[in-house]
């Protein structure tokens, strides 16, 4: 899991995405990355976000918890 | 549901598609999107160029034009078949039926059934389905299936989502009964709780078009379009074909007893050639089994992206040999449906432009 931070900042071309970060402050934040990261997780993690999810994740820690949640579940 | 047919075959295929083509570099400034983001764009989801009508060309138009090159070229004789299956999401009209426009502008027999289906991405199965449904009719000899789209017209040029990747045409695909009775296996589901992913939203008895419903607003990713255009939540097809798609090829397997080392070519509809790899990637295909190269050549055109995939890439081998095919369709409704039948050897599979 503490992978999938820096999986996001490869997606989002940054050299680190921390926890607090806003993801919508990101200026590659937009409709392809967001389907990238749902590839990523799908492949990564063999877990299936919708786009409203990570949308509605605000922050990385925010997508740390949904995927912790969605892998529990 | 599982289907099951024989003695039943694909005679021939005409592609048919516009002259007008665009080029996604030139349409770009069209789009709310910095250059260097659809530029990324273009390079992740594989976009290129597509194939567009150019005026107010309508389904029967493109249509006749391939069935009066078959005509003249002696590829189908006017009076040797029986039914016209019409599946298009862009008729003509919406009443009378683009099928019964076709029969009265070619001055087609009476002794004829015409059948107008509301089907998309899946629309090539579903047409199959019916037309080898109607040859168990002695006095239907040979069906037209015709897959028609000019949806190109439906769509925002500054939508992102949907204008890159849309193509217009048609196809033309003759189907009649064979000796052969090796099995035809074909697995069928639709969901219609998820009928809002991929819609046209004004322009029926329920939302009639007028001014209000073509007035243009952006959405949150910053594309245009308005109430009379298509809209397409590309994320929610994007999961449905990932979740849907690969049990069901697998289950299509079990019926049929085969594996997929069995399959000779997996020809899928083709929604961009992201979506194919990621697809091919989860069921364990090599990409040479299944082509994804329509969309960057000519856009995805619905129904009539898989007799696309067969013209383009597999023309030559098709009239000369009989290969083992898993087709697939997925899309409105939503709908997926799968196939596993031997295609060929055809009488003519060719491609012509309008």
């Amino acid at each position: 899991m503490e992978n999938l931070l820096a999986k996001v900042a490869e997606i989002l071309e940054v050299d680190e995405v921390k926890p607090e970060d806003v993801l919508d402050g990101f200026e590659e934040w937009d409709s392809l990355t967001v389907l990238s990261v749902i590839v990523m997780v799908d492949g990564d993690y063999r877990i299936n976000l919708s786009a409203a999810e990570i949308r509605d994740c605000r922050t990385g820690q925010g997508l740390l918890d949904l995927v912790a949640r969605k892998a529990t579940k | 549901m599982n289907l099951i047919f024989s003695n039943r075959k694909i005679s021939g295929i005409l592609t048919v598609v516009p002259a007008n083509e665009r080029s996604f570099v030139d349409e770009m400034s069209n789009f709310n999107f910095p250059e260097r983001r659809s530029l990324k764009l273009k390079e992740v989801m594989g976009y290129d160029k597509h194939r567009l009508v150019d005026g107010p060309v309508c389904v029967s138009d493109l249509t006749i034009f391939g069935l009066e090159y078959l005509f003249a070229n002696r590829l189908l004789d006017r009076d040797e078949f029986d039914a016209l299956i019409v599946v298009t999401q862009s008729p003509d009209y919406i009443m009378p039926a683009t099928s019964s426009v076709i029969q009265g502008r070619l001055g087609l027999k009476q002794d004829m059934f015409c059948l107008d289906i509301n089907q998309g991405c899946a629309g090539f199965l579903i047409g199959l389905m019916q037309g080898f449904l109607l040859l168990d009719q002695p006095s239907i000899q040979r069906v037209v299936l015709v897959n028609a789209d000019v949806l190109s017209r439906k769509v925002s040029t500054k939508d992102r989502n949907s204008y890159p990747l849309v193509g217009d045409g048609a196809s033309i695909t003759i189907l009649e009964r064979t000796d052969d009775a090796t099995p035809i296996y074909m697995n069928l589901k639709m969901d219609g709780t998820r009928r809002d992913v991929l819609r046209i939203p004004a322009g029926g008895m329920r939302l009639p078009s007028s001014p209000e419903t073509a007035v243009m607003a952006e959405d949150a990713d910053g594309n245009l379009r308005s109430l009379d255009n298509l809209v397409m939540d590309g994320s929610a097809v994007f999961n449905f074909v990932q979740v849907e798609v690969p049990p069901m090829i697998d289950d299509l397997l079990q019926t049929a007893g085969k594996k997929m080392d069995d399959v000779d070519m997996f020809l899928f509809h083709q929604p961009n050639r992201f979506m194919l790899e990621k697809l091919a990637d989860k069921m364990g295909v090599p990409y040479e089994k299944m082509p994804a190269n329509i969309v960057e050549h000519y856009g995805n055109s619905s129904g009539v992206t898989i007799p696309l995939a067969i013209a383009h890439n597999l023309r030559h081998r098709v009239v000369g040999e009989s290969i083992n095919a898993c087709l697939a369709g997925f899309g409105v409704g939503l709908t997926w449906a799968s196939m596993l039948m031997r295609i060929g050897p055809m009488r003519f599979c060719e491609m012509i432009t309008f």
